[in-house]
């Protein structure tokens, strides 16, 4: 797992304890964790700083109720993650998606970019191919189902272990490891068809 | 193993998860198969540019502008966090508070849109009420001065008063008249005015009669009882005075003859002379036998014509009186002015003047 820097545990019993300097410690530990995990599951950069800052305060708001504190960071992507099904389900009644196809230009952390269908078995070596290949994937990421994508950010994007995956979605090894592989493969059928 | 199976392994695979023999038979199919290795190319791609898909960074600031959207929510009223309370409460508890309010304001609604359109009416009616209870006050004073005034030219006029026995037939109806009037309810009296339309001077005459009485009526809480019987006294003389009466013209060739034919004829109809003032003459007639003895007249009239000056008017104060009766008598549905009229359709008076030709 691409893990953020381990927070002491005192500094989670300060934050339980209202403490706002420990609360901002936090924060700076754990907001690009969600902030990426966020963009990724939404899209939209905007979209994850505003989810992000809930996040947050949701956490200070309830810290007080998590009772072990090793547990803090799938806590946190558990927080994240509802916070994530919420504001895409409120995304997707408001059509917000609709327009949103493969051959529109989609926002990264650059910016808009330009189209750029890149073929599957070309070889990007410069960064700007690099960039075009990140928005291509976050492109087909959004065509996948909500429950797939997750699989994927979680354990393709953000490193996660079959077990932690198994703990957050509450699903056993075997079921996240054939769901993940189907979202895969749907992934790439989704980044063939857009590349043809 | 078929192309679909070894398809379904390609995670195990990339991720060496596959056992060795597992492994084994997976790859001796790739080797025989393009297509599966065709596949397991895009698919190892596919994984590449997954895991190439490096993190973005935070947005600068991220953390004082989360402190500050923190403070506000913070200086938030209660009252606001309250109402945002709602929001957040569960849809089994809130669906029913709100069908409640619903119903609530639908009764509410049906309630006033029924009881509205009976308070303005009743408004209305009142407003009407009293607005033509003042202006009919005023006009009623004005015409008892008129009518005063002109029962003196009249009286001035005529040497002598109608018979006494005119105002007391005249007299009794009145109080009876007045209780049917003061136990009367304003608004119904607004719609019995509505339905009669004044054609006539007579009849508006009439009707502001009837306007002033209910005006007194009306007033008949906030008056003493010696007053009201004053004003109804003040009120009747005004009515059973003597008016102009009808005048004739009877046009003779020897006066003596006339005079004594036109005695007789008065008396014969059971009438009989007041006055005699020259050529003029002053006669009491009961009403009934009126148009005889006007036909009678006629056919003493040496031109055999006789003019009507005035004509189809009833005179007498008791008559003048029984159009109020008879008002009242359809407006109340009351039996009593029956009597009232037919006492006092009595007597008429007319003038006659003699032309000698």
């Amino acid at each position: 797992m691409k893990t953020s820097p381990k927070i002491q545990k005192e500094v989670i019993e300060s934050c339980k304890a209202g403490d706002e300097k420990a609360f901002a410690e936090i924060v700076l530990h754990k907001q690009k964790k969600v902030f990426n995990i966020a963009y990724r599951m939404l899209g939209s950069l905007e979209e994850a700083k505003d989810l992000t800052q809930e996040v947050f305060i949701s956490v200070f708001e309830s810290i007080k109720d998590l009772k072990e504190e090793i547990k803090f960071d799938a806590w946190l992507t558990q927080i994240t993650l509802n916070h994530c099904r919420n504001r895409w389900k409120y995304l997707k009644r408001r059509q917000y998606f609709n327009s949103d196809s493969l051959d529109d230009p989609i926002e990264t952390e650059d910016g808009n970019m330009p189209k750029a269908i890149v073929d599957p078995s070309g070889n990007p070596e410069t960064i700007y191919e690099k960039k075009m290949i990140q928005q291509f994937i976050q492109r087909a990421l959004l065509k996948l189902k909500e429950d797939q994508r997750e699989l994927i950010v979680l354990r393709d994007l953000q490193g996660f272990s079959y077990e932690e995956m198994g703990e957050l979605l509450g699903l056993p090894g075997g079921t996240i490891k054939s769901k993940l592989h189907r979202a895969r493969m749907d992934l790439k059928e989704v980044l063939e068809r857009s590349a043809h | 193993m078929d192309c679909e199976k070894v398809r379904d392994r390609f995670s195990s695979l990339l991720e060496k998860e596959l056992t060795p023999s597992e492994e084994k038979i997976a790859r001796e199919h790739l080797s025989s198969c393009p297509e599966c290795q065709r596949e397991l190319g895009r698919f190892e791609k596919t994984m590449q540019w997954l895991h190439s898909v490096g993190e973005v960074e935070a947005p600068d600031g991220f953390l004082p502008e989360l402190q500050k959207k923190m403070g506000e929510q913070k200086k938030a009223t209660p009252d606001e966090k309250s109402r945002g309370r709602w929001f957040n409460f569960p849809l089994s508890l809130k669906l029913p508070i709100q069908a409640a309010a619903l119903a609530a304001i639908v009764f509410l609604a049906l309630y006033l849109t029924k009881m509205m359109p009976m308070e303005v009416s009743r408004l209305k009616d009142a407003k009407q009420t009293s607005s033509s209870l003042s202006a009919e006050k005023k006009s009623e004073q004005e015409l008892v001065q008129k009518e005063v005034e002109r029962e003196r030219r009249a009286l001035e006029t005529a040497p002598e008063t109608p018979r006494p026995k005119d105002v007391e037939q005249a007299k009794p109806p009145i109080p009876g008249e007045e209780k049917m009037e003061g136990a009367n309810v304003p608004p119904v009296k607004a719609e019995a005015k509505k339905t009669e339309a004044p054609s006539s001077k007579t009849e508006v005459m009439t009707h502001q009669a009837i306007g002033s009485k209910e005006a007194a009526g009306g007033k008949v809480l906030s008056l003493k009882p010696g007053k009201i019987e004053k004003g109804l006294v003040a009120k009747e003389k005004s009515v059973a005075a003597p008016k102009p009466p009808q005048k004739m013209i009877l046009r003779i060739s020897d006066r003596e003859k006339g005079i004594s034919q036109l005695r007789d004829l008065v008396k014969q109809f059971g009438g009989e002379m007041i006055t005699t003032e020259g050529n003029m003459f002053l006669a009491s007639l009961p009403t009934g036998s009126f148009p005889e003895f006007e036909k009678e007249l006629a056919g003493l009239s040496v031109s055999a014509k006789t003019d009507k000056v005035i004509a189809k008017k009833q005179v007498t104060g008791s008559l003048r009186a029984a159009p109020v009766v008879k008002r009242e008598e359809v407006d109340e549905k009351s039996k009593e002015p029956a009597r009232l009229a037919t006492d006092v359709e009595s007597r008429a008076i007319v003038r006659i003047l003699l032309i000698q030709e």
